[in-house]
């Protein structure tokens, strides 16, 4: 096919579109690892703000990691079931529940924190750990995962497997561990991978339930922008971006094999 | 081999006894699915439910199954053993679906495999077991096969062999080649059947398919609108239908409406001796319809006629030639005569009710 001047102004067009969107983040993740950024490039590389945000926030990055994973746990243990009665009992009362739980979605996280300072603040203990900021992702992300495990239970005839299953003598808990979940399982996956992105990156809801010793990583990043050097704030970007990244690129790769047929993957062994 | 497993092999060449007494069956939005109603299955006897859909067929295979209860007053036994309030994990049944209901995570021989690792079957013994059971299906090849690199028909097998490998009391089978093509759906019929026989398995299958009934079936329970329309074997089924609703559901059937006086049905001009019908002796005078198949009408000379009809389509189907002729009564009326007549459309012939394949009803 000859190409025409059209084809070429469309090329033109999308590579411009690219370059706005990427430049930002090039020119970011530079500055985070530019002795001065108001000379420029001219003034040399270094890690030294990297290495600077490290003794600085250090402890926020775990925090993050760990309420990641804390989260992790109780979307799991409370979503998969959740998933799992939402799907095998459809009715009002089921469509209602669901309804509320999405709300925090829909909801501005300002708010969410709000009323759970207004109802909880009180309480010193709990106000000041991290738990509190762990009801508040739970709060957030718990929908995500309850959604995407649905959409996979949905989809395979569970009522009839669960017959199948019973007739041959499995209890309620052997079908859940041996055939329900296993057959979720690229749901339950997905919905992992939301939730553990979501909270790490999560600032809204985060902002508002922290205290000095309970920053998380966007907190923090909003800190080290406001009342650090430019280049600080960069350099924390650049280790945002190293986190989330593998994150995002493994959602999009478990996305990809959940559209293909099964045959496929069944055929490499 | 253990005493339990002798207990288990004893129990199935011996087929299991089940009794449905007083069962009914109301669902929770107030409709009947089912009127009250008693049935008894023999030990290692095959029994085929047959009716149209949402006769309550498959609301009986359940309830034998254990997904549905009985309403208060109705009792199952499997033998002696009151399974009424058991659960279907506790009453040994196998179950093959429609819709095969393999579990997509497993191979095949994990499939199969299932129902005896519930049953906490040794690993020694259990993979005996599933190469027993997959080598008596023809599977053996696909053990480790996962389920969606199977056809219909493997799915099937594989579900058959997963439903007999733990041994159960008896086996239920809910429509389980309606997913199938015709072909397969034949072959697949005729290895259930021997299948059956040579396990001596209780086995209770439900189906909307007449021939399917027919070629399974040690007897047939014909339903219709949850309620029991006739129970027999299926030449009782077949020959003796004791309702119109029977007569017409299994088979293609033929209608005439007569009047019948002292044994004669007399219609139009037509008068005849319908004394030999099966039932003859329960009919009474008055407004009747006799029902009769293709073989109940004969072509004849015109001496000897009843009737002379208008040839309105010929097919033929190899070992019979199946005429459909009008003007005998409202409806158009199918004769079945000798493959080598030569017929056509349009042309005249003289037939003759044969009447002891006649069956009289009063009209509805």
């Amino acid at each position: 096919m000859r190409r025409t001047g059209v084809f070429y102004a469309q090329l033109g067009l999308t590579i411009l579109l690219c370059l706005f969107i990427v430049v930002p983040i090039m020119m970011s993740a530079l500055a985070g690892v530019t002795v001065n950024v108001f000379q420029g490039l001219s003034s040399g590389l270094t890690l030294r703000w990297i290495f600077e945000v490290w003794d600085l926030y250090a402890s926020s990055i775990f925090l993050s990691l760990w309420l990641a994973i804390a989260c992790l746990f109780v979307t799991l243990i409370a979503g998969v079931p959740l998933a799992y009665v939402l799907v095998r009992k459809p009715g009002r009362a089921t469509r209602l529940f669901e309804e509320l739980l999405t709300l925090p979605v829909a909801i501005p996280g300002l708010a969410l924190a709000l009323a759970l300072l207004i109802t909880y603040g009180g309480v010193s203990g709990y106000r000041s750990s991290w738990l509190f900021i762990l009801t508040g992702h739970v709060l957030f992300t718990l929908p995500f995962m309850v959604r995407s495990v649905a959409a996979v239970m949905s989809a395979m005839d569970m009522k009839t497997l669960e017959e199948g299953a019973a007739s041959l003598g499995a209890g309620f808990w052997r079908r859940f561990f041996t055939v329900i979940v296993p057959n979720a399982k690229p749901g339950i996956l997905a919905g992992a991978l939301m939730v553990v992105t979501l909270s790490v990156g999560e600032f809204n809801l985060t902002w508002m339930l922290h205290t000095p010793l309970t920053k998380t990583l966007p907190v923090g990043l909003a800190d080290a922008y406001a009342s650090m050097r430019l280049e600080i704030g960069s350099a924390y970007t650049l280790i945002f971006f190293v986190l989330i990244m593998p994150l995002l690129i493994a959602m999009q790769i478990l996305a990809n094999r959940g559209s293909k047929p099964a045959r496929a993957t069944a055929e490499d062994k | 081999m253990t005493t339990s497993q002798k207990q288990a092999a004893q129990a199935q060449d011996a087929g299991t006894a089940i009794a449905l007494t007083n069962c009914a069956k109301t669902f929770a939005d107030g409709t009947r699915a089912l009127m009250p109603f008693d049935l008894s299955i023999t030990a290692g006897e095959t029994l085929v439910l047959l009716g149209p859909s949402g006769c309550g067929k498959t609301t009986i295979l359940r309830m034998i199954a254990g997904l549905e209860f009985p309403d208060a007053g109705g009792a199952i036994h499997f033998g002696d053993d009151d399974v009424t309030r058991q659960s279907i994990e506790q009453r040994r049944v196998g179950m093959v679906f429609q819709s095969y209901a393999l579990f997509p995570n497993m191979t095949v021989a994990e499939n199969v495999a299932y129902g005896l690792k519930v049953q906490k079957v040794g690993k020694a013994e259990r993979d005996q077991r599933v190469r027993e059971m997959l080598e008596m299906m023809h599977i053996d090849m696909l053990a480790d096969r996962r389920v969606d690199q199977l056809s219909g028909g493997q799915r099937q097998r594989v579900a058959l062999a997963r439903a007999i490998a733990p041994r159960p009391r008896v086996l239920l089978l809910d429509e389980p080649l309606t997913a199938l093509d015709a072909k397969l759906r034949v072959r697949l019929r005729t290895e259930i059947n021997a299948l059956l026989r040579k396990l001596g398995i209780t086995a209770i299958y439900v189906t909307h398919d007449q021939e399917e009934a027919m070629a399974l079936g040690d007897r047939i329970v014909v339903m219709q609108k949850g309620e029991i329309a006739q129970i027999g074997t299926p030449q009782e089924i077949y020959r003796a239908p004791k309702t119109p609703f029977v007569a017409d559901f299994v088979g293609a059937s033929n209608c005439l409406k007569v009047d019948i006086e002292n044994g004669r049905a007399l219609l139009g001009k037509v008068d005849v001796d319908v004394s030999p019908a099966w039932n003859a002796s329960q009919t009474t005078d008055g407004l009747s319809e006799i029902y009769f198949r293709a073989d109940g009408l004969a072509l004849c000379a015109a001496d000897d006629a009843h009737f002379t009809a208008r040839v309105e389509a010929v097919s033929y189907l190899g070992e019979r030639l199946r005429v459909t002729v009008s003007g005998i009564g409202e409806d158009a009326v199918l004769v079945d005569t000798d493959p080598d007549t030569n017929m056509t459309p349009g042309e005249t012939v003289h037939c003759r009710l044969v009447p002891e394949r006649l069956t009289v009803f009063a009209a509805s």
